[in-house]
Order: C-alpha cells, then structure tokens, then sequence
C-alpha cells in the first residue's frame, strides 16, 4: 500500500506536469495566432514539424543528445547540493580536446583513436570543473562563481584556438580543420545525422542513475547534498564530496562536447556548442534532477527548438518570435518543475 | 464568563494527513492563567496558532468577549490583543532589547529614521510600568535564555496585549529562571491579564495555573480546576494511562575509565573566554556521566568535541587509552562512536531521506559488494531496527514524515546498532512526549547494565538527576561541580552550581 502511495504520487506530480505543459502550449498557440499571419502553418510546423520526415526527426533526436549529458552532469551536481555554473565552456573546450586529438594523431586506428580523444574531453571538463570544487574545498571560493569565470575564460581560449592556429583556410567557416572519416561515429537513421551517440547518451543516463542509487558513491553524494551536517555526524568525507560531483558534472560536460564532434559536427566550429551547457540546467530542472528522466527532458527541449527552426524555415515567424513562443513554453515548465522541487523538499516534521 | 471561547475547532493537515484538532472547544476566563497540557502532537500548539492567526481552521469559530472574531494573522491577533511568546525566540542578536522590542512598530523621526532614544525611553517605560528590571540598551546576544524570554514578553506587552500565549516557555529555562517568570506571570494576572500556558511538565500546572485544560491525539479531553485535580490524574489524561515518572535504577557496576577528556579547552575567535576552559572528564564503563548547566555554558561545545565534530585547542581525549584527539570523525565512526546529537532535526537526520537512508548513515559501509549496496541485506537491517524499537511506519517514506518520537526512536536504534562501549547522549527527550522518554530512559538503563561507558548531556534536571550516576555541571565552560549523584544532592544546589553561585574548584 506505501509502494502504490508511492507510485499515486508520482502520477499526481506527472499529471501536474502535464497541465502545465497543456497550458503553456495553449498559451503558445494562442501567442502564435497573435503574432503569425499564416497561424495555423505555423503551429503545424512549430509542433509537428520535427516529425515530417526521417531527416527532420533524427536531427532532432540528435540535437537531443548533448543535452542528455549536460543535463546529466547538472542532476548529478544539483543532487550533491553543488553548482556547475561552467557547463558552456567545459562542453567547448572538451569539444576542442577532442579535435586537438583527432588531428594529432591521423593515423591511428578509429576505435582507439576515438576514445583516446573522447577520454581528452572527459579528462578536459573534469579538470576545469573540478578546480572549481578543489578551491572550494580548500579556499572555501563559491563553487558556482567560480566555475562560471573559468569557464567564461577557456570560451576565449578555444576561440583562439579554433580562428588561429586550427584555421582551416579552405573551409571559409570560423572552424578547425576536418577530423579523419576514420573517427566519425557511425550514423544509424539516415540521411539525419542521428548517430551511435544516442545509445551512449541512453548508457551514461543509466549508469548514472546506478551510480546515484545503487552504489556507495552515489549514496554518500547524495546523503551530502541533502545535509551536509548529517553527513559529517554521520562520519562521510565531506569535504571529497564537493570535489567529486563537480569533477563527475564537468567530465560528463566535456564527453557532451566531444560527442558532438565525433558524431555531428566533424570539426570545431566557433561557438557551435552555444547555449548546451546552460540548456542542461534546464533540462536537469524539468527531469527534476532525475537521471532517467533527463532523456525525455533533453528530448523535449529539443523538439521545441527544431520546431521554432522548422516553423521559421517553411512559415512567416521570424527568429524573434520563435525564440519568444519557446521561452513561454520552457518559463512554464521549468517554474513547475522548481515549484514541485521546492514543494518535496518542505518535509513537514 | 468566558473571555475567550473557541468553539469546533478543525484542523487536518492533508501532507500528512493528521488531524490536529478534532472539534476543539476551549475556553478562557478572563484574568486567570489557564494551563493548556498534552503530549506531543496533542493539538496544543496548532490551536494557539489557529488562535494567533498562524493557521487557519477548517472548522468552527472564535469568540472575543462573546463577539464572534476573524483571525487571519499575527497581526489582526495583535489588533484584538492577543500576544504569544513562541517555544523558539525570534530575536536578533545583534540588536539591543529595545531595537527587538519595537521591531515593526518603531517610533519615527521625520517619518524615515529609527528613533533611538524614543525606542529605549518607550521600552524603559514599559519595563518600569511592569515592574522588571532589565537595562533594555543591552544586546540581546549577551542576555541569558531567561532574559531573552523576558524580551518576548516585552515585545508583546509593548503591544498592549491582554492575552498572552506562552508556548512551552520552561523548557530552556532553570529552577530560578522558572520561578522568576511564574513570578512575573502572576504579576501580569494580578494586573488584570489573561495567560494561556502550553507545558509537559505538570509540576508546573499545579504551581501556577487556575484551570487547566488537557488535550489527547486532537480532542480536549478534560477541564479542571488545577486546585481539584492532582498531578496523578493530569499524567493519566495526558497519556490515557498512568504513567510513573519514575526509573527503576540499579547500582553502578562501575568499571575502567573508557573516555577520558584531560584539560580539554576551545577557544574561539571574538570571545572574551574559553568556550571550554581545562575540562577533565572520565566517563567509566557501566556509569552514566551527567553533564547539567545552562546553554551558552559550554555543553554545546563539549558536545561538539566529545564526538569529534570539532578540534579542541588544547587538551587530550582519549577512548579506551587510546588517543583519539586528532581524528576524523570518519576514524571515530569506524572505530564505533556513537552519539545521538541534541540537534536531531538537522544533525541526527536528514528529514528528506528515506528512515532506511537515515539508518545506515554511519554503517554503509557494511552492506557493500564492490562499492554497490546489497539491497536485501540493507533492507533486512531497516525491517530489524524498526522491529526492535517498534518504530512506525515503512522505512521506505522519508523520515521528515514520522513524529518527533518516532525519529529520535531511528536515531536511537542507529546509535545503538554501532558495536561500541562508549556513547553520547545530548538532550535525549528534548521535546518529547512522555511515553517516547520513558522508552528512551528504558533504553539508556539497558545499556548501562550492558557496561557502556554512557556521557549523558541535559538541560533538563530531572532526567540528568534520575539517570545519572555522577553529576557533572558546567559553568562558563569550565566543570564547576563533580559529585557522586545520592539523596543528598538537591536540584537547588546543582541549580546554584549551575548559575555560578557555587563552585567546587580549586
């Protein structure tokens, strides 16, 4: 019986959730027939859209895949009770370790090279973020400014990198030379560029959610984001426990970013990774900092993207309005979301 | 007649789907101090917040001087004059009694500016109106707990209230501090106000209330002249049996020293003394150790160092001969310490975690199979503890759900379950009902018979005086008295040790 209370809770919080969803989309519609001359064109494509055919519906469920793991890397620093606040840069510069890897060693062997270059990545946002938890524990500087303003920092650095010595002057972009075909992740649902690297953002979810529930780790991590004077009386190292999710949240930032390389993007462009890092907060906000929630979140957040791209490609909405349907849209969601998280955490004693 | 009446009064808390009060109906005359008793989670306290305006009723009404009020908040209670003086003061320390006092009425200059000199004259006035004495330019931080309750009630007489609420206003307080504030409540009677006082202790029903209203899970289940009924009976309402207050107490079978505290001082930046000054200790096993002395007296601090949850500055402890000054409190753990905390709502548990979680907080370790928990066995060790200290409930909701009794009952069983020989005790009862006590004092006696070297930190005399086998009293940080507990030691002298009038040191 305290097993289906369980589970009624659940349905009521999803049902919650659902509303708000249900009328934030009233609401969209109701801002699309206001600003759109052509309404219902746009509502087709704004919310149908990524479904019209196989390219349409793999990329987004390939734009979805970044997501996955900034997300991930934001739950499993808001359930440890620490902010990653770096998310953008240690997705970019995690990005470009992976390239940087891929361009240096051109004859390697696909597998080997590629994960060489992917554990670049990881080791790359690992570092940076965990810096932040390292002067935390020992200067006691505020994790969350501190990752912000490094991670702002390495943002100009990778610029560098990628407009001054990785310049590909044939390319005519703002982006590095090409990786070797031989890395490239092998494409699953053509001709979109949805690739292997959905699975693996379905492995990390899952290994994640292990971690966080299952294991010795994930318990004392937990234990020391609810309450941290609990955790010390309770004999757990504290003080390891700001480090570790910091360092946990950055690695998963910097395999988001050299993900993207490897399966999508195929070489680093300027600022191509823009606005993942801090999207994740959102997507870890609406999953409720829920692991295995965080794909249908990230899945979400990117239908409602591909539908403002498709919904200006082949309607009159300009990016301005797009972007202002999304952002009522996702103001909604993310307060219900902060709303029933606050509303858990008011334990009545 | 009556001044006060509340009549049907409902509240169900649907979170958790209690029902506070089951169609109360209270009443008060005016011009007496009228004692309203119960266990915990009786009812008592959400029907004077339902009354100050805090809560709001499903049901049932209120009449002031036979006229039918409306109250939405503290401040329309305010209007009507009514006043309450909560368990927990809310003061800010840093400002001076008179800043606290006027706090949200202050008088103005020029519409904008504090008016200083205004506030303390206004404050002084009050003050000498209601014949204390007290210099109200004083910080709040540097006052004693009984100080700071007399503060409250500045505050709400400074609001020309007429029926002041005392929500459990004894329990921070000693012997002295108590009498004076009876003293005080029974000048304001005589100055024609009503009093409404929330109190465990019966002791103090019969000392100073007129009539006495006991309240049951929810429901109002007697009203007595306090002159007709005798301590026996209220336990007997209160509990629906009767209850000996009594523990049956065994000699000490006392054995080897197992912790040993040597010279141990605290010092701390921006204070004037030690926090602790050269304590030395012995904790033997077999023997409960019992540590009095008003807060802000150090027993805090020595809490905090006993369990390693802070470095002293000087000084050696030792358990079992061991040094053990220097450790973790992660070292301590595994090597057993165990220690129910006087904070239990933020140090002893985590209210949003599982009372599994909770349980296994210092023994995780045990349960592991290549870093990965083995469910069953973690499960089997939550269904065990639950079992042995009937604990209610699955312990798969989060603790923050079960009752104050109920999670000091978790904590208890945790503690326990450590193999150790030494345990810490602060304020085991603090707050709670006398059923959940009388278990803990149950289980305290168990494992003295056990020979656990028991230290057994308390603000509440009676407890320390019944359970311990040597009385220990700090004062000002420092061990003022040290005696074997027998009928001659009195609450008078340990209170007088307590407040510094006395003290045994060289």
């Amino acid at each position: 019986m305290k097993r289906w209370s369980k589970w009624s809770q659940l349905a009521v919080g999803t049902a919650g959730l659902a509303v708000t969803v249900g009328l934030s989309f009233l609401i969209a519609v109701a801002l699309i027939f206001l600003l759109s001359r052509q309404p219902l064109n746009t509502i087709r494509y704004f919310f149908i859209g990524p479904f019209t055919n196989r390219y349409y519906l793999g990329n987004m469920l390939n734009s979805a895949v970044p997501l996955v793991f900034t997300g991930l890397g934001m739950a499993v620093a808001f359930k440890s009770s620490v902010f990653n606040l770096g998310g953008e840069g240690q997705v970019y510069s995690g990005a470009l370790v992976t390239t940087v890897i891929c361009l240096a060693l051109p004859q390697a062997g696909g597998y080997a090279g590629g994960l060489a270059a992917l554990a670049g990545s990881l080791a790359c946002g690992a570092i940076l973020a965990g810096l932040s938890g390292f002067f935390k524990m020992k200067w006691g500087t505020d994790e969350l400014i501190s990752s912000f303003l490094i991670s702002a920092a390495v943002g100009f650095i990778v610029n560098y990198f990628i407009t001054g010595p990785l310049d590909d002057p044939a390319n005519n972009l703002l982006a590095s030379y090409a990786i070797g075909e031989q890395y490239f992740l092998a494409g699953i649902f053509p001709p979109s560029k949805l690739n292997v690297s959905s699975g693996f953002a379905v492995l990390a979810a899952a290994a994640v959610f292990f971690l966080l529930n299952y294991t010795h780790t994930g318990y004392e991590m937990r234990m020391c984001g609810l309450n941290r004077e609990f955790s010390r009386y309770g004999g757990i190292n504290v003080s390891a426990y700001i480090v570790l999710p910091m360092v946990l949240s950055g690695a998963l930032h910097g395999l988001a970013g050299g993900l993207a390389i490897l399966g999508t993007q195929h070489m680093a462009v300027k600022e191509f990774s823009f606005g993942m890092g801090w999207n994740g907060i959102a997507v870890s906000l609406i999953a409720k900092n829920h692991p295995l929630a965080v794909i249908p979140a990230a899945v979400f957040f990117a239908w409602l993207e591909a539908g403002a791209k498709a919904a200006m490609l082949h309607s009159d909405v300009t990016f301005e309005i797009a972007a202002i349907v999304q952002a009522v849209i996702f103001y909604l969601v993310t307060a219900q979301a902060i709303y029933s998280a606050v509303r858990r955490r008011r334990v009545r004693v | 007649m009556a001044y006060l009446r509340m009549r049907g009064i409902t509240k169900l808390y649907p979170e958790n789907n209690v029902l506070a009060n089951a169609d109360v109906d209270f009443e008060v005359r005016r011009n007496e101090i009228h004692a309203l008793v119960g266990e915990n989670g009786a009812g008592k306290t959400t029907l004077m917040k339902i009354l100050y305006g805090l809560e709001r009723a499903d049901r049932g009404y209120i009449e002031l001087e036979d006229r039918p009020v409306h109250i939405s908040s503290p401040l329309a209670a305010n209007r009507l004059g009514i006043g309450m003086v909560h368990q927990h003061f809310r003061l800010i320390p840093e400002f001076s009694i008179a800043e606290n006092v006027v706090l949200g009425i202050e008088p103005r200059r020029r519409g904008l500016f504090l008016d200083r000199e205004g506030a303390v004259s206004r404050v002084r006035a009050v003050i000498q109106e209601y014949g204390f004495s007290i210099d109200p330019t004083l910080r709040v931080r540097e006052l004693t707990v009984g100080q700071m309750q007399l503060v409250e009630i500045l505050k709400i007489l400074y609001r020309r209230v007429q029926l002041l609420i005392l929500d459990e206003p004894t329990s921070v307080l000693t012997e002295q501090q108590i009498h004076r504030l009876f003293q005080t409540l029974r000048h304001l009677r005589k100055i024609g106000k009503t009093v409404i006082i929330i109190t465990h202790k019966l002791g103090e029903v019969k000392d100073i209330s007129q009539r006495v209203t006991v309240m049951r899970g929810g429901r109002v289940v007697a009203v007595r002249e306090t002159a007709q009924v005798d301590e026996r009976e209220l336990s007997r309402l209160m509990v629906g049996k009767s209850v000996s207050l009594q523990v049956r107490r065994e000699p000490a079978a006392r054995g080897r020293p197992v912790l040993e505290l040597e010279g141990v001082s605290l010092l701390a930046r921006g204070q004037d003394h030690p926090l602790l000054d050269g304590v030395d200790l012995c904790v033997h096993a077999g023997e409960i150790v019992g540590v009095a002395g008003v807060s802000g007296n150090g027993l805090a601090e020595l809490e905090d160092v006993a369990s390693g949850l802070r470095r002293v500055s000087s000084g050696r402890i030792l358990l079992g001969g061991r040094d053990i000054t220097r450790l973790a409190v992660r070292e301590l753990r595994q090597r057993g310490l165990a220690y129910v905390p006087a904070d239990r709502l933020h140090r002893g548990s985590s209210l949003a975690s599982s009372v599994m979680e909770n349980m296994i907080i210092a023994s995780h370790h045990r349960f592991l199979r290549g870093g990965v928990f083995r469910r069953r066995e973690v499960e089997g060790f939550a269904d065990e503890l639950a079992a042995n200290f009937s604990i209610e409930g699955d312990p798969r909701v989060p603790i923050g759900t079960l009752s104050g009794g109920n999670i000091q009952k978790v904590i208890l069983a945790r503690e326990l379950a450590s193999r150790t020989d030494f345990i810490l005790f602060s304020e085991p009862t603090w707050g709670l009902d006398v059923a959940s006590s009388e278990f803990i004092y149950e289980r305290l006696m168990e494992i003295r018979r056990q020979g656990l070297a028991i230290l057994l930190l308390s603000s509440n005399l009676d407890e320390i005086m019944s359970l311990a086998d040597t009385l220990v009293v700090m004062y000002r940080g420092r061990v003022v008295a040290c005696l074997a507990n027998s009928a001659e030691v009195t609450k008078e002298l340990i209170g007088e040790y307590m407040l510094g009038l006395r003290e045994d040191r060289s």
